[in-house]
């Protein structure tokens, strides 16, 4: 019996290896792409996850990704993808296997249809299939039914369990899940585990333990133990979903050793089952009222904080790094940040965050860091002050507050100025007033006073004082000019000195003017006045004649009548000179009158 | 004769008016002093401020209303007092501590930006005298050139030394003007400002809907750069700026 079995297998497994590879050969031959979409099960649970599959062939390397739409009865997420391509030939075929996690959002027949791809500018649709979500939380998909029918609770070849150390805790207070895979026989391959749905959870793995044997009932398992840290983000009924374990056991037959045992992993693929936990309801409680702080910063577990900074002395405006470290068990990712009051004797910046989880005995426990940055706004021995922290301890039901150490800080003045980032440091340790003892005293004396915004430069005194200065230079500097052209310009000296000379004659005529002393008066008169036209002429007044003279005055644009009057008055000079005897004292005087007129006169005349 | 006896008469007639106004400010300035004494903040700040509505000005008066202000809790018109006593007495002790005293006080501070290290020589040359010093060091130095000028020019000598002299001198006209200058247009040409109100909003625009920069503080001094019917636009020591209402802000 057991060798017709044995003869019956080997036949199967060659008959299905020759249609396999006869398919194979006609899927190359065909040039196009398919699109097999499938589920692992039809019927799921509500707190269940259906595997959907989609299989994509075509005789090309480059298969397209398929299009999934979104379904409003599900959440789907990729669970990978595994792709085999083969060359015979030199033809191309390739499959890639697409798959996903459809978890339900809602009870019902659900029909996946509109998968797609596009290849080529074709679009290659995909087959529908229907998934329904039952009400109740257990799958009865008969190909993968567990045995629980056949062997009752703890008779199972196979279990899975899933407990809790707490099943009523405070909201954010860790919750250790441990599920435990009980297994009595041997199974094919790998189990695949679906994690159990936690939404409201916060969740955390802590690891699986080693295996073990345990025994119930007079058989003996081996069990593989897998912990979660799950903290409830919220308070009331909350579930953990249940698990899945998806084993292949061998099937009934197959159990039952033959003597060809050996054989049976090979040729007995096995069957593939679902074994599932059962879900855990707990009831979460919320903080109690009573004793909590006012600043209360949801933190839950123990914890401890220390405060510690980069350096004790500064500049102003320097920045110091105070590190705040939160260490303890609990929910660190969610250990709130301590709260900084403001302080006037610092600015204060976030520079970082940081945290390290580790998982010691089933708890979360770690350090969070803040760093913040302390920008001092002055100069002093500032004092960063205690930090408190609080948070609510479960085990004691209380709630706790720590705080760090006051941090001193020394803080100098830079050198002159500095750089400064951002406005005004406040410096309220001094009140006006009381404290103002330090001011120094009026003064008693008025003092020198001014006119309220007069400036110097506009004082009498200093402008009295540049604009001589300025005025002198200018002035000895044109005397200095004046003298040097008279030194060495004979034509402009006599010219500048002939007015001069001129008048002394006539003064010295005016002291000669009487009929005795006649000759010499005339010879006066006749002098100036021809010495006088001489040195603005720049010539010799030796053999100017008279009536020379009265050439050169013309062609100086002297009038006729200035000239007719100069030649009478010289003409008159060159008779009194040589008959001086027959001159009266009126003559004379009528004489020096008139050329006095006409010294005034040949002022006008342009001579140069 | 008669017209040097109305000389006379007039010249006679000015000096006792103004021997006799110097003595009535010196009186108000006992009067205000008086009242310091007897912590009567109140009125030693009237008499003083009568004194500075007479037109005349000194630096102890500034610095006896900056104490005065001071004393009675206005930081801001400390400030602003001891501010413009320092232009005419920038070298008084009494006065550099009183004002980096009460500066102190102030809700507000801040650090300059740095200066480069020319401007911080400038600065530091200069801190300890007054406009009024530099002019006639000027003027003297200028007085000097312009007699160095006339020997050359007016008189004819010229010789090696009285060059190099007139160089030298020359030179030290050059610098002791710009030094006058730079202190003219930082005391005088620049307009400084001190807040004076308490509720002294630094905005982003020169009207009331405009973006709060920061809350400033009774005594901060601020260089103003230009203004409109309402606001000034100014610069902080720490060089940004803002507007601020010109009732927040008195003139230095």
């Amino acid at each position: 019996m057991a060798i017709s079995n044995y003869i019956v297998k080997v036949f199967l497994f060659l008959a299905l290896l020759t249609v396999s590879i006869n398919g194979m050969a006609e899927a190359k031959s065909a040039d196009d792409v398919k699109l097999i979409v499938s589920l692992d099960r039809d019927t799921i649970g509500f707190d269940e996850q259906a595997m959907l599959q989609i299989l994509v062939e075509g005789s090309t390397q480059n298969l397209p990704n398929p299009k999934i739409p979104t379904f409003a009865a599900f959440e789907v997420y990729s669970q990978g993808r595994s792709s085999n391509i083969s060359i015979v030939n030199g033809k191309v075929s390739s499959s890639v296997t697409y798959r996903y996690m459809l978890m339900p959002h809602k009870k019902g027949t659900f029909l996946i249809d509109n998968i797609a791809i596009v290849h080529n500018n074709s679009r290659f649709k995909g087959n529908p299939v229907k998934l329904t979500v039952l009400n109740t939380g257990t799958s009865v998909s008969p190909q993968l039914q567990d045995q629980v029918s056949e062997h009752g609770d703890h008779g199972k070849d196979y279990f899975l369990e899933a407990v809790v150390d707490n099943k009523n805790p405070y909201v954010n207070e860790q919750v250790t899940l441990t599920l435990k895979f009980y297994t009595a026989i041997r199974y094919y391959g790998n189990a695949e585990l679906s994690e159990p749905t936690t939404t409201g959870f916060w969740n955390e793995l802590l690891g699986n333990k080693a295996p073990y044997k345990q025994r119930i009932n007079n058989r003996t398992y081996k069990v593989i133990e897998r912990k979660y840290a799950v903290f409830p983000t919220q308070t009331g009924p909350l579930t953990i979903g249940r698990a899945t374990i998806h084993i292949k056991v061998p099937t009934r037959n197959a159990q039952k050793r033959d003597p060809f045992g050996m054989f049976d992993n090979f040729f007995n693929t096995g069957k593939k089952v679902a074994v599932r936990s059962k879900p855990i309801r707990l009831n979460v409680r919320s903080l109690p009222d009573k004793g909590r702080p006012d600043d209360f910063t949801g933190s839950i577990g123990d914890f401890k904080i220390s405060a510690s900074v980069d350096k004790r002395q500064v500049e102003v405006n320097q920045p110091v790094t105070l590190t705040l470290r939160i260490t303890g068990t609990g929910n660190i990712k969610a250990a709130a940040e301590p709260v900084i009051p403001e302080l006037d004797d610092f600015r204060i910046d976030r520079a970082s965050s940081s945290e390290n989880i580790s998982k010691v005995n089933d708890r979360i426990s770690g350090t969070k860091v803040y760093e913040e940055l302390f920008i001092p706004k002055h100069p002093g021995t500032l004092v960063i002050p205690s930090i408190s922290y609080n948070y609510f301890v479960p085990s004691e039901d209380s709630y706790r507050e720590i705080s760090t150490k006051p941090i001193k800080i020394r803080v100098t003045k830079p050198e002159g100025y500095v750089t400064s980032s951002d406005i005004p440091y406040a410096n309220s340790n001094l009140f006006i007033g009381s404290e103002a003892k330090d001011i120094r005293y009026i003064k008693d004396d008025l003092g020198e006073t001014s006119h309220t915004g007069e400036l110097v430069f506009t004082t009498p005194a200093y402008l009295i004082v540049n604009g001589l200065s300025v005025l002198m230079l200018a002035g000895m500097i044109l005397v200095r000019r004046r003298r040097e052209k008279l030194a060495s310009d004979i034509s402009y000296a006599r010219s500048r000195y002939a007015s001069k000379a001129a008048k002394k004659r006539l003064v010295r005529a005016r002291s000669l003017s009487s009929p005795d002393k006649a000759g010499d008066f005339f010879s006066e008169v006749h002098l100036a006045l021809i010495s006088y036209i001489a040195d603005k002429l720049n010539i010799s007044p030796h053999g100017l004649t008279t009536d020379y003279l009265g050439d050169l005055l013309a062609k100086h644009s002297a009038d006729e009548e200035l000239i007719g009057d100069i030649v009478s008055v010289l003409q008159r000079c060159d008779f009194g000179k040589f008959a001086p005897t027959s001159i009266t004292q009126e003559e004379i005087d009528e004489l020096l009158l008139k050329a006095e007129q006409i010294m005034i006169r040949l002022a006008s005349v342009h001579f140069a | 004769m008669r017209n040097s006896l109305i000389i006379i008469v007039i010249t006679v007639l000015l000096t006792s008016v103004v021997v006799s106004a110097a003595s009535d400010m010196d009186s108000l300035f006992a009067l205000g002093n008086k009242a310091y004494e007897d912590k009567d903040y109140k009125t030693a700040i009237a008499e003083y401020l009568t004194i500075l509505d007479k037109d005349v000005e000194s630096a102890s008066l500034y610095y006896n209303l900056g104490n005065a202000y001071f004393e009675s809790g206005d930081l801001g018109r400390a400030v602003l007092y001891f501010r413009r006593a320092q232009r005419l007495a920038p070298a008084d002790e009494d006065l550099v501590h009183n004002l980096e005293f009460v500066r102190e006080f102030s809700r507000i501070q801040m650090e300059g930006v740095q200066l480069n290290p020319i401007n911080r020589f400038i600065e530091s040359l200069l801190k300890s005298y007054r406009l009024d010093t530099l002019a006639w060091i000027a003027s003297i130095v200028f007085v000097s050139l312009c007699l160095l000028l006339i020997g050359r020019f007016g008189l004819g000598y010229n010789n090696s030394v009285l060059r190099v002299t007139t160089i030298v001198v020359l030179i030290v006209l050059l610098g002791v003007s710009g030094l006058t200058t730079y202190k003219y247009r930082n005391d005088y040409l620049t307009r400084w400002g001190v807040v004076v109100s308490s509720d002294s909003r630094i905005l982003s625009g020169p009207n009331e809907s405009a973006e709060l920069e920061f809350e400033g503080a009774p005594g901060l001094v601020v260089e103003i750069l230009s203004e409109t019917s309402e606001y000034f636009n100014v610069l902080f020591e720490n060089k940004r700026r803002g507007w601020i209402k010109k009732s927040y802000l008195s003139e230095i």
